[in-house]
């Protein structure tokens, strides 16, 4: 009852004093809001695309710079070796058997031929990698699998779809023992991914951390066969290298691979790293990487954070935005205190009639959580409206955007329900914080003090 | 209460406002009292209200020791047994009449239909009933006043404090709040009313006289004998005082 009546009392206060209401709400709604952003892309950078698989991937750099700096001075971690290998260090890599699976693999094109009268043929991104990729990242499958090793060497025409490519080629139907054509040659789909969205893109980096994943995969042999091109990310890293052919690029000290390993167990790893600093060690004996070994075998966090995908600057926004919130909620306390001095005297002559200093204390709680809530609410408004600005701002819709494509702009400036949660929290939080102090300050004082005022 | 005394305290200065004050008020008694501005008036009367702690001393409020309390306790004392009427009304200006004489009613807990037949009541009593809904700005002072009589009327208390009720009226309005309270003293109701106005004073069963934070004189209104008048304990009243009119 006395709650009820509280609340009546809350809203005749807002009513009594609009214009510091509104100012106290705004407070709250614009650190809220600010909070809301910069905490809803922190946690999209943030997200942890492979958390059970956290312990145990692994991806492999080795620096194969030569002693030539330039250029050095202009890169953020100069201190990092490239973040690809060379396809030669990738096949040598690719030998040992210490790790559980191995993936070498990068980011190629060809022109898929729908065979299908009023559909012309068109590009498709392909991601060209040995077998493991599927089993080593939880790829979820629709219909079919992967293949095996074996189809790697030698190698197979099979391929895997994705399922936004198996909608456009066969309206959805499970195609697996369908063929497809690629450039002129048949291969047989064997397996259909289930929409599968890794945020941020973990295992290719080098497009950008929110890329969706391609639209077809085909065993790792068929890049020398086909002498498939990188679509991807090519960085040669000897001066004068020569990268006119398919040739030059396996040949040369150009970096273009992606490696992954999946290695359970520490003591592995820990044979896994010398295997490759024996092989570096041992490169080093026909010229080639020439600096102090700085190999780097690191999980998926490290991996982000090595990227700046989520960087200090992440972290800098959000401790700003936070430390926003608390100058909102220091303000707030401000004008909560002016508004409960101001009607001290009401407050005193409550007081006389018989309310006890927890009735005031409370009444004067209802009504800054209140106030919290409104602000809350608002700040929420405030944060869509961000989100959707940074959608509209960063995100232009092109007429071959996947759904996939879509969905991951729209999961990147969306909140979800644990943001909204969170948004309620700190907005009670937020209320409690500025009105504790001016509702324990009205209601400590004796009822005289404010009766003399009148 | 007995030897009650109240010291304010500042970094630099010390206030007495009351000094060992005694003063022994009878069930139904109307007690005016009167004093310069500043001599502890008002200090008497939040103290008696149980709106300020005071420093020494004892105060016994219907039979019951209330001197040293917690808040809650004088919190609810304060509202089921006092009732405070103030010079400048003291009605909540947003609040219409009939919300402004609920508002004590909330804190004690009634229920809706309770709180509806106290008001009512309260506000029948005073003349008021028709106005119920009338903001307090649309009122006159005397009428104001009256809604501040019904509010303290509708806890049904032992005592009501009047702080210069009539300070702020005329005197044709003056004469029908005093005629209101000496009609709810009669109901059985204790009444102690500071006033600067002799002839209210006058009016009381009872006079005391408050200087310098001390009780300067205490006397029955004529004829005597109906009401008892004591003062309890020293200061004795000065002769001169007794002379007074």
């Amino acid at each position: 009852m006395m709650l009820k009546h509280d609340l009546r009392l809350a809203l005749r206060s807002f009513r009594r004093n609009p214009i510091l209401t509104v100012l106290m709400v705004t407070a709250i709604a614009a650190g809220i809001g600010a909070a809301m952003v910069t905490i809803t892309l922190y946690h999209a950078r943030a997200g942890h695309p492979i958390w059970w698989k956290e312990d145990r991937l692994f991806a492999v750099s080795l620096d194969n710079r030569g002693n030539d700096h330039k250029g050095e001075e202009l890169m953020r971690h100069p201190e990092y070796p490239p973040d690809q290998v060379t396809f030669r260090d990738a096949q040598a890599l690719y030998r040992s058997n210490i790790p559980q699976h191995a993936v070498m693999m990068y980011r190629s094109w060809r022109v898929v031929d729908p065979g299908r009268t009023g559909i012309k043929p068109f590009n498709v991104v392909i991601r060209v990698t040995t077998a493991d990729f599927f089993s080593m990242f939880d790829v979820p499958m629709l219909h079919g699998s992967g293949w095996a090793r074996v189809a790697d060497t030698t190698p197979e025409p099979v391929i895997v779809l994705s399922k936004r490519m198996n909608d456009k080629l066969f309206n959805g139907a499970n195609s697996v023992g369908r063929m497809v054509t690629l450039t002129g040659r048949q291969f047989r789909v064997i397996g259909i991914t289930d929409s599968w969205l890794p945020r941020p893109k973990f295992y290719d980096l080098t497009i950008g951390a929110f890329d969706v994943a391609e639209d077809l995969y085909m065993p790792f042999g068929w890049s020398t066969e086909l002498k498939l091109g990188s679509a991807g990310s090519i960085n040669c890293v000897t001066p004068d290298a020569k990268v006119g052919s398919f040739d030059d690029l396996t040949s040369t000290d150009c970096v273009m691979l992606q490696y992954w390993v999946e290695i359970p167990s520490a003591a592995q790893l820990q044979r896994f790293r010398q295997f490759v600093d024996n092989y570096t060690n041992d490169q080093k004996q026909h010229g080639r990487f020439p600096r102090p070994t700085n190999n780097r075998i690191v999980d998926v966090p490290t991996w982000l954070e090595m990227h700046d995908v989520i960087g200090d600057d992440s972290r800098l926004e959000v401790i700003l935005a936070l430390a926003f919130l608390v100058v909102c909620i220091l303000n707030t306390l401000g004008l909560m205190l002016a508004k409960f001095l101001g009607a001290a005297s009401i407050t005193g002559l409550r007081r006389a009639l018989g309310a006890s200093r927890k009735q005031i204390i409370q009444q004067h709680l209802v009504e800054v959580v209140v106030v919290g809530m409104i602000g809350g609410v608002a700040g929420l408004v405030l944060a869509w409206t961000g989100l959707w600005a940074i959608r509209v701002m960063t995100y232009v819709p092109g007429p071959d955007d996947s759904p996939d494509k879509r969905a991951l702009a729209q999961s990147l400036s969306h909140m979800d329900y644990r943001m909204i949660v969170l948004a309620i929290g700190i907005s009670l939080l937020t209320g409690v914080l500025a009105g504790l102090y001016p509702a324990w300050r009205i209601g400590k004082a004796a009822p005289a003090s404010f009766l003399k005022a009148q | 209460m007995k030897s009650v005394s109240k010291v304010f305290r500042t970094d630099v200065v010390e206030t007495r406002a009351l000094k060992s004050f005694s003063l022994e008020i009878e069930p139904h008694e109307f007690v005016a009292i009167t004093g310069p501005s500043g001599s502890g008036k008002t200090t008497f009367l939040n103290v008696a209200g149980l709106l300020e702690e005071f420093t020494s001393g004892t105060y016994l409020l219907d039979g019951k020791d209330v001197s040293r309390l917690k808040d809650d306790d004088r919190s609810r004392i304060r509202n089921e047994k006092i009732g405070f009427i103030f010079q400048s009304f003291n009605l909540i200006p947003d609040l219409n009449i009939y919300d402004n004489v609920e508002v004590p009613l909330h804190y004690r807990g009634f229920s809706g239909p309770e709180r509806r037949k106290r008001v009512t009541a309260a506000l029948e009593r005073v003349g008021l009933a028709s106005r119920m809904k009338h903001i307090p700005s649309q009122l006159s002072g005397g009428q104001q006043q009256r809604v501040a009589i019904a509010r303290a009327l509708a806890g049904e208390p032992r005592v009501i404090l009047a702080d210069e009720p009539t300070g702020n009226l005329d005197t044709t309005m003056s004469g029908q709040i005093m005629e209101l309270l000496e009609e709810i003293n009669a109901g059985g109701t204790t009444i102690l009313m500071v006033t600067h106005n002799p002839d209210l004073a006058l009016r009381a069963h009872r006079h005391i006289e408050i200087v310098d934070g001390e009780l300067a004189a205490s006397r029955a209104r004529q004829p005597a004998g109906a009401i008892a008048a004591t003062v309890a304990a020293p200061p004795v009243v000065p002769a001169a005082a007794e002379e007074r009119p």
